[in-house]
């Protein structure tokens, strides 16, 4: 069992790309770390510098305490789990699962003790004598779970392994691993670009641009106290809402306005941004349609552009003071598309961030 | 009604042509077949569909002609064909796979460098290669016709090409993380996978082998070394006294028999070969 450092972590590839320009982030021992992010923002890549199929340019990477530069993916006591399963084609399920075993030479009822165990785990024992080819698409991702299972290893590194699988299926193993997490108590890393599995399975998330972590926290933090534009608009589904604001001076404190909406605000944050320009963020769930919300200042009515109803809740797309916004509303809230809705916006949920700078003001 | 008659005509016509090139192509089978039971006098009268009686009187002229040592012959050929195919998928697979798993400074001109061996004709290079071998002592020994087939060019291609169809390197990585050394992952993962490109390409190099003329009549010169293609031109340039077509017939007839029934077992793969590699899975 073990933890991950690293210490100002450099990664640059031969052609003088460099995609993480100074990683440092510590991972710790037994915790369920998601990295996230938009494609080419290097969370694979920081993913494989820790299995150690990538080089590391500068710096140094720690799992436990031993420093791992130089040490070869076999001997760093990692199991991987590969987006598209990378299982052995011509080998059995059972094969698959005992090949890591075989080469350590451990003694063939250890292997097959080990491998029937996570077999039964994972509900795979009357498919070990398959080969991939026969097995569905969760099959396989649980063939390859159970290959890095059977290796009892200190982390265990994922990388998108349920983006080939259907939404159903996804949904079913997301909680499949979050439970393995629990059972094995090993540190696991897992990549996403999905903020859902991200949200639902991580203990901490580090959410990363560009090579460069954005915030690295609990899933309720990312969510409630984002630290910029980016992270409040990558965390949540749908996205936050961005409109741009001024900040006022009132009788009361503050207040942020848009269009006709006057959001008060008595934070103290504020101060120096009277005057001027910022961006409000305001989750679509935090744009309140029913009647006793409505009345005060903070209001907006605006004409629906499209209304999606999703069960218990309904979507409502319009345009207001020159942003796209989207509102979560109860689903006993009609609005048909083309209709006027009036919604008011939960002045104790609203997130301020610099408009230039895009860090965040108050959350 | 019309259209049926127009497709129906293009069935018959589509018929008509097969029929010809399968004539066409089977025709020289049938005439050797019919030959090999001939004897001599009667080949020279010229050709008939009916066979002959003399299969057996060619097969024991054959067999018992001290001079044409044919069993050997077969030994031999066998001997370097198979070493040959050997050889050439399993170094062609090694080499290709090093150019498509790592990342070197030199991998684009080493990947061009072969290409262009692969355009160079070997007569050009039969000089010098008749001179290393003798240097280092293997002339007239069976070692020169199958050792060069370990750099093969157009097997690599194949090979290579092949990997990137239907090799992920997701599976290499997987291989290394479970611990595999780089040898072990190449003999136990990747050649495997590589099995339908090995099939058709040791079977091309085997027949190509087989055939093969102009090394082993240059290296070879013991009668006990010869393979089959050597020992057939011997025959066919035998004294005018001597001179059996019969015989002849019968050695080609032997020749080429192993290749057929290679080919009948392992069609499937040849066909498959054509499309291998080009279509990714």
């Amino acid at each position: 069992m073990a933890g991950i450092t690293f210490k100002n972590v450099v990664k640059t590839y031969d052609n003088g790309v460099t995609v993480i320009p100074d990683l440092n982030l510590e991972i710790k021992d037994k915790e369920f770390v998601v990295l996230v992010g938009p494609s080419g923002c290097g969370k694979s890549t920081t993913l494989r510098m820790i299995a150690g199929l990538e080089g590391i340019s500068e710096g140094d990477l720690y799992i436990g305490d031993t420093l791992m530069n130089a040490v070869p993916p076999k001997s760093r006591d990692i199991a991987m789990v590969f987006q598209n399963y990378a299982l052995y084609p011509h080998m059995t399920v059972y094969k698959n699962m005992a090949f890591a075993l075989t080469l350590k030479k451990e003694p063939k009822e250890e292997i097959d003790r080990k491998v029937r165990e996570a077999a039964e785990i994972l509900g795979l024992t009357e498919y070990l004598d398959r080969k991939p080819k026969a097995l569905s698409g969760g099959q396989r991702q649980r063939v390859a779970l159970g290959r890095a299972m059977v290796r009892n290893p200190s982390v265990f590194l994922l990388d998108e392994p349920l983006s080939n699988l259907d939404a159903k299926l996804r949904t079913e193993m997301r909680s499949q691993i979050s439970k393995l997490h629990k059972q094995l108590g090993t540190t696991f890393v897992y990549v996403t670009h999905d903020q859902t599995e991200a949200m639902t399975m991580g203990d901490r998330i580090c959410v990363m641009k560009d090579g460069i972590i954005q915030q690295f926290d609990t899933p309720q933090t990312l969510y409630h106290k984002p630290c910029n534009l980016f992270v409040a608009g990558f965390i949540g589904s749908p996205q936050m809402n961005f409109i741009d604001a001024v900040v006022e001076k009132t009788d009361t404190g503050y207040a942020v306005v848009f269009g006709d909406t006057k959001v008060p605000c008595g934070r103290e944050e504020l101060a120096p941004y009277v005057g001027k320009e910022v961006v409000l963020g305001i989750r679509p769930e935090h744009l309140l349609g029913e009647d006793k919300d409505l009345g005060g200042t903070n209001t907006l009515t605006a004409e629906v552009d499209l209304d999606e109803m999703m069960g218990s809740e309904t979507f409502l797309y319009f345009n207001y003071a020159g942003a796209k916004m989207i509102a979560k509303v109860p689903s006993s809230i009609v609005a048909p598309t083309g209709s006027m809705v009036t919604l008011a916006v939960d002045p104790t949920r609203i997130h301020i961030f610099d408009k230039e700078s895009g860090e965040v003001v108050l959350n | 009604m019309q259209e049926k008659r127009t497709s129906y005509g293009r069935t018959v016509l589509a018929y008509v042509v097969l029929i010809i090139l399968a004539f066409l192509c089977l025709f020289f089978f049938y005439i050797l077949i019919i030959n090999a039971t001939r004897n001599h006098s009667q080949i020279q009268q010229g050709f008939s569909f009916i066979p002959g009686g003399s299969f057996f009187v060619n097969f024991h002229n054959v067999i018992n002609d001290a001079n044409i040592p044919v069993l050997s012959g077969i030994k031999n050929s066998l001997i370097v064909s198979a070493c040959a195919a050997a050889l050439a998928t399993y170094f062609s697979a090694l080499t290709a796979y090093g150019l498509y798993a790592y990342e070197f400074k030199l991998k684009r001109p080493a990947f061009i460098f072969i290409m262009l061996i692969l355009v160079m004709p070997t007569q050009v290079s039969a000089l010098g290669f008749i001179r290393l071998i003798t240097q280092m002592g293997m002339m007239n020994t069976l070692w020169p016709l199958f050792l060069p087939s370990i750099a093969a060019p157009a097997v690599f291609y194949f090979m290579y090409s092949y990997m990137q169809s239907s090799l992920p390197l997701e599976l290499v990585e997987a291989a290394r993380i479970d611990g595999s050394s780089e040898f072990r992952t190449f003999n136990r993962i990747v050649l495997p996978i590589m099995k339908p490109a090995i099939a058709v390409q040791a079977i091309f190099t085997f027949v190509t082998t087989w055939n093969n003329f102009f090394i082993p009549a240059l290296v070879i010169t013991d009668n006990s070394k010869k393979t089959l293609p050597i020992l057939i031109a011997a025959l066919r340039s035998a004294d005018f006294m001597k001179f059996d077509m019969g015989k002849v017939y019968m050695v080609v007839l032997i020749s080429i028999l192993p290749i057929i029934i290679i080919y009948i077992l392992l069609s499937r793969y040849i066909i498959a070969g054509v499309t291998l590699g080009g279509v990714k899975e």
